[in-house]
């Protein structure tokens, strides 16, 4: 609940955004909110466990969102 | 010039068929994002994997309804039109992962996916491609991803459902257009899911804070739905990260006793399958004219559908049992061939037409018009499981294409013999003979041939 307060908080300081076609729906967006945070922290660590990991010879596992647009193997 | 209706919604364009060709106009009102996506080289990166249908921009004055259109397209073919209750869960979940790729792709060059609907992903063979070319629009630096939700709906919350619950519960797609409301889902989802941290949040916590916020539109409170959180671009990247590793993890393991039975359920010899596999082979060459799409109907595991690939451009292997039909999605994969795609389907209750005015989505019949249709081993199953008389089956094929490739199991057949072991035997119609009869009113025997070793006939037949 303390979260759901902190992004109610956030939501008044921060301007609307873009007109969509999709209606996002209020909760989704207040939840991108409440993750964000989360998810980039996470995803900071796992980023720098993998960096560790490399020094003693374990190869990080690939991206699932492939980011490398030049080097994917799949690419036909 | 017919407009289709799958489009209808978004206003940045439609689809239409013109002279039996699909075209994608693009408004005017869309012109900016669409130059963005081909001049970013967002369009050609995805083209180049083979992840966004390729397209070509046509010379609007020939065509129909090109008043004031930004550009005419004429996409690459889609042999068949497939949806998500007719995929397995693999299939879905293929289609889940390309989706998220894209969305990272496009948000690399800052563009955003503005929607994440599952029918925007179809399958060339066993390959699934997205389609919808105007599904892209120039990112907001700060904007959350506004196809959050419909991404949970249409994809996390069914692959939840049949990793978890059953693998039926993929069908509530069938009804659900909009995919499944994250409520259902969580009230359906185990206990156990909740200890799942990308399914707590994406599913669960999504679903309370959905509810939290139902009433933010109304008048009565500060309208909240006109504000919204700042998500930087690393945090929508994570989010879709996040995602992508919430349905990597989701698998489902068909029941391994199914798995096996399918090598040993078929009670002739090797030698009678070879043999019928080169009569279809036979049957199917004899046949004039190039066969774009062939239909194996109640495919199993389609091992009739890969003699079909060899003679025709596009083989549907359709069979009722999901449990078969991701058993060979995830063989095509692996060992191909390329140009057959697996599909669910149950032929006593069809998939139906759906959405708006109930031509959203088509109906299995308006889609499944081909040039030849495989029913293999399947008859028996029609007429004596389901009652259903011989002419309505005649009836039915006659309705989907002019040449029939058909093998009858009389009631000599152990398979038979096994369906009416448990009830009363009230087909006296179901022969040779009376099958014949049957189909002669809408079909003409162009061959015939016993399967050797098996009590079984083969015929090809062709529409009068």
């Amino acid at each position: 609940m303390a979260r759901v307060a902190l992004s109610l908080l956030l939501l008044s300081l921060f301007p609307a955004q873009a007109q969509a076609y999709l209606d996002p729906g209020t909760g989704s967006i207040i939840l991108q909110g409440i993750i964000a945070g989360i998810a980039v922290a996470w995803f900071t660590i796992k980023t720098y466990w993998y960096k560790l990991a490399a020094l003693f010879g374990k190869k990080a596992p690939e991206s699932l969102l492939e980011d490398d647009a030049d080097n994917d193997p799949d690419a036909t | 010039m017919q407009r289709l209706n799958a489009s209808f919604r978004d206003p940045s364009g439609y689809i239409f068929l013109h002279e039996g060709v699909v075209y994608r106009r693009v408004n005017a009102s869309y012109a900016t994002q669409y130059d963005q996506l081909m001049s970013s080289g967002l369009y050609d990166a995805l083209v180049k994997k083979g992840w966004l249908v390729a397209h070509e921009e046509v010379e609007a004055a020939s065509l129909p309804d090109h008043e004031d259109a930004h550009r005419l397209l004429r996409p690459e073919p889609i042999p068949y039109i497939s949806y998500p209750y007719e995929w397995c869960f693999s299939q879905l979940k293929d289609a889940a992962l390309l989706t998220l790729k894209i969305a990272a792709q496009a948000l690399q060059r800052d563009m955003v996916l503005k929607d994440a609907s599952a029918y925007n992903v179809q399958f060339i063979g066993h390959r699934p491609v997205f389609i919808d070319t105007l599904s892209f629009e120039a990112y907001e630096e700060g904007a959350p991803w506004v196809a959050y939700r419909q991404f949970c709906q249409h994809f996390l919350a069914p692959l939840a459902l049949m990793a978890h619950g059953h693998t039926s519960l993929g069908q509530l797609l069938t009804t659900l257009i909009d995919g499944i409301p994250l409520e259902t889902a969580a009230s359906l989802l185990p206990m156990r899911t909740r200890l799942r941290s990308g399914l707590y949040t994406h599913i669960h916590l999504h679903a309370k804070t959905q509810q939290r916020f139902a009433d933010a539109g109304d008048d009565t409170q500060p309208a909240t739905s006109a504000k919204a959180p700042r998500i930087s671009k690393k945090a929508l990247r994570a989010i879709l990260e996040s995602l992508a590793t919430t349905v990597q993890k989701l698998v489902w393991q068909p029941p391994k006793t199914e798995w096996g039975s399918y090598y040993e359920a078929t009670n002739y010899s090797a030698g009678a399958a070879d043999n019928k596999a080169a009569l279809i082979g036979e049957m199917l060459a004899t046949i004039d004219g190039p066969i774009a799409v062939c239909h194996d109907l109640g495919a199993n595991r389609g091992l009739y559908s890969e003699v079909a690939a060899q003679h025709c451009a596009q083989v549907i292997s359709q069979d009722i049992d999901p449990v078969a039909v991701e058993s060979q999605y995830r063989e095509r994969k692996t060992r191909g061939p390329d140009n057959i795609l697996p599909l669910l389907q149950d032929l006593t209750a069809p998939s139906p037409a759906i959405g708006w005015r109930n031509r959203e989505r088509d109906g299995f019949t308006q889609r499944a018009q081909c040039d030849a249709v495989l029913a293999l081993a399947l008859v028996h199953h029609l007429a004596i499981s389901n009652n259903t008389p011989l002419s309505e089956i005649a009836g039915f094929f006659a309705d989907l294409a002019p040449h029939l490739i058909i093998e009858f199991v009389p009631k000599a057949d152990s398979q038979v013999k096994r369906l009416l072991a448990t009830r009363q035997d009230i087909f006296p119609d179901y022969t040779e003979a009376g099958f014949e009869a049957a189909f002669s009113d809408f079909f003409e025997v162009s061959q015939k041939a016993k399967v050797s070793d098996s009590e079984r006939t083969l015929y090809l037949m062709t529409r009068k």
